[in-house]
């Protein structure tokens, strides 16, 4: 497998962090009343990153003084972000971070799905990755930054994109990883026809002379190569009877990290999941667990 | 909320309007009234030696100009005719190239009704948004047009010259599943079966009632903001909720849930089966959340679509492949 050096890997983020201090982030924010409530107040946020590239976050903070625990959601590969959840909102200063692309920071870009992970893919300066994940920092940065915001309370949630921010910029306390992404990536696309992973296979299919390119670029993206930088507690989603989330799977990573992980062993129950994560994410950053399972009463014909 | 019942006890409030039927039959009218024109374009890029993927578009209600993702077996890999199958989004996620499901013998339609990608240049709503937009008109509502651009991947299938028009199949998940419910209930006489998890826009004002995830929570956000215009919007999702629908369809139906469901109440998926009048499998999986128990529900769905689409399997394929094709 075609891979990159020490030396071009560092080259390489070392660049990310020289173009975003050149920019100051100019971060704004607005007042959205509508997903507002007697809980929390909703801000639409636009700032700078990379490229002068506006992207923008959906920033909720409860009512109240705080400084309050925060927690950011790292980009989906997908077109749209939501709001964090409502139980999330009501406890801790929550962003959706939308990267350049997505729905909500698509001018000049607007990401087409496939298609968003191959764009430039050849060249690392121009691929568009390279400023998905200098607008990932950037959010991270604002959000640190926020007077809400208590600094030593602070986790990620998302793919492993979570890992790249905090190898760049270290000071969360937790981050739960909710699958892999970039960590090997071109061996998640060997195993699966399922998109986003689905786009490498067609383009190196279509384009089987860049295969060494795609390669190395790919390989500057995974957080492998950077994992002794983790300072953060970090919760992997784990089963045994899966190639992609197995021991096996996690040991070249772990192996470079200093801190020691944390497993959810999936049940594959959604909710029982969720709930799980929540608990260990609450003591974390110190905030009250939100369970959202419940337990259905029997009271006979029912209705709202 | 301060107590919640079982799932199966749950009284829906949702009442169907007196000219519900009509209010349809003018839509369809509507439909009528609009050639769709399919163009079909092929993708090399995206194709494998197994399946050819195509971008699909047509018209739909109202003119506007719709974007799909079509799917079919290389007929070297397997000859025509295929089973149709129409897969439908969820409301946050992209439509998909059904190519998994195009392997597996179907000719498939990943469908980008309005305001997806592609089929956003006349109607952009946003998300959130699209649950609440022109939400106190029916006539103007949202999901009219979307809903009339599901039934068009109806026609479309059904006008493929290598689909079987008499097998054809619908397939979703929360609104996805929700697109399969109005395509099974407004085209009854093609849609031969269903598979539906989660279904959303089910229920839509007592599910608001019983969540606060999106994209419900768009509903209680507006109404935050507007209390007043509760009866408007009341009025209007009846005419779009899938549990007066419901009583329409008549294709076997594979329904599975997730007992936790915080984004689409498990309670509505109940009501929604106390309306049906076809055959309705029911899995309701104990902790599961939105995904409705999928990692070990899907090897069931696909049972269940090969059992009544018939898709033929490569292992049949015939040699002899047509010079015309």
């Amino acid at each position: 497998m075609a891979s990159t050096t020490t030396d071009t890997t560092t080259q390489w983020w070392a660049g990310i962090d020289d173009d975003l201090s050149r920019l100051p982030a100019k971060p704004e924010f607005t007042h959205d009343a509508l997903r507002s409530s007697e809980h929390f107040d909703m801000y639409r946020v636009r700032m700078t990153s990379v490229d002068n590239y506006v992207i923008a976050a959906w920033l909720n903070i409860p009512k109240g003084e705080g400084p309050f625990p925060a927690v950011m959601y790292t980009p989906t590969h997908m077109s749209v972000v939501t709001p964090a959840p409502y139980e999330f909102r009501m406890r801790a200063v929550t962003m959706n971070v939308i990267s350049r692309g997505q729905r909500g920071a698509d001018k000049p870009y607007a990401a087409a799905f496939p298609g968003h992970l191959t764009v430039d893919i050849e060249d690392p300066q121009r691929y568009v990755q390279r400023g998905v994940v200098a607008d990932t920092i950037r959010a991270w940065e604002v959000l640190r930054d926020h007077p809400k915001v208590d600094p030593d309370r602070m986790a990620m949630i998302g793919n492993d994109l979570a890992l790249l921010v905090d190898e760049r910029r270290p000071g969360a306390k937790a981050i739960h990883v909710t699958g892999s992404f970039w960590y090997r990536l071109p061996e998640i696309a060997a195993k699966t026809d399922m998109y986003p992973f689905e786009e490498i296979n067609d383009y190196l299919r279509w384009r089987p002379e860049a295969k060494d390119a795609v390669l190395r670029t790919l390989s500057l993206l995974d957080p492998v190569h950077q994992a002794d930088r983790i300072r953060a507690n970090v919760l992997f989603h784990r089963d045994q009877d899966s190639p992609v989330l197995d021991d096996e799977w996690f040991a070249p990573l772990v192996g470079r990290m200093q801190v020691t992980p944390s497993y959810l062993d999936m049940t594959h129950q959604g909710q029982v999941d969720y709930d799980a994560v929540d608990a260990w994410l609450s003591n974390q950053i110190v905030m009250e667990p939100f369970p959202r399972s419940w337990t259905p009463e029997d009271i006979g014909p029912w209705s709202v | 909320m301060t107590v919640r019942g079982r799932p199966e006890h749950f009284v829906s409030s949702v009442t169907k309007p007196d000219d519900f039927d009509d209010f349809w039959e003018e839509v369809e009218a509507g439909l009528d009234a609009q050639p769709f024109e399919p163009e079909l374009r092929h993708i090399p890029e995206r194709s494998t030696p197994e399946v050819d993927v195509y971008e699909l578009h047509y018209v739909s209600l109202d003119g506007l100009r719709i974007a799909a993702w079509y799917c079919r077996p290389k007929p070297e890999y397997l000859q025509p005719p295929y089973p149709g199958l129409a897969v439908f989004p969820g409301y946050v996620s992209e439509p998909t190239l059904p190519k998994s499901w195009a392997k597996l013998g179907y000719s498939a339609i990943g469908a980008a009704p309005r305001g997806k990608l592609r089929s956003n240049s006349q109607y952009n709503p946003g998300y959130p948004g699209l649950l609440v937009d022109r939400i106190t008109d029916k006539n103007t509502y949202a999901y009219r047009g979307f809903y009339a651009d599901a039934l068009r991947v109806i026609d479309v299938l059904q006008a493929l010259p290598e689909v079987d028009a008499s097998r054809i199949g619908v397939f979703g998940g929360s609104q996805g599943g929700a697109l399969s419910l109005v395509t099974s209930a407004l085209r009854a006489d093609v849609v031969k079966c269903a598979a539906v998890s989660a279904p959303y826009l089910t229920g839509f004002m007592d599910s608001a009632a019983l969540t606060r995830s999106y994209p419900y929570e768009e509903i209680n956000e507006y109404l935050r903001l507007y209390p007043e215009r509760e009866a408007q919007v009341r009025e209007t999702v009846s005419y779009f909720d899938c549990l007066n629908l419901a009583p329409k369809i008549t294709a076997p139906m594979l329904l599975y849930i997730g007992l936790a469901d915080d984004i689409c109440p498990p309670e509505t998926a109940y009501a929604l089966r106390e309306r049906l009048t076809g055959d309705c499998i029911l899995h309701a999986y104990e902790g599961a959340g939105h995904e409705a128990g999928v990692y070990w529900e899907m090897p069931k769905v696909e049972a269940f679509l090969a059992e009544h689409l018939q898709p033929r399997t490569p292992s049949k394929v015939d040699t002899d492949i047509p010079e015309e094709w």
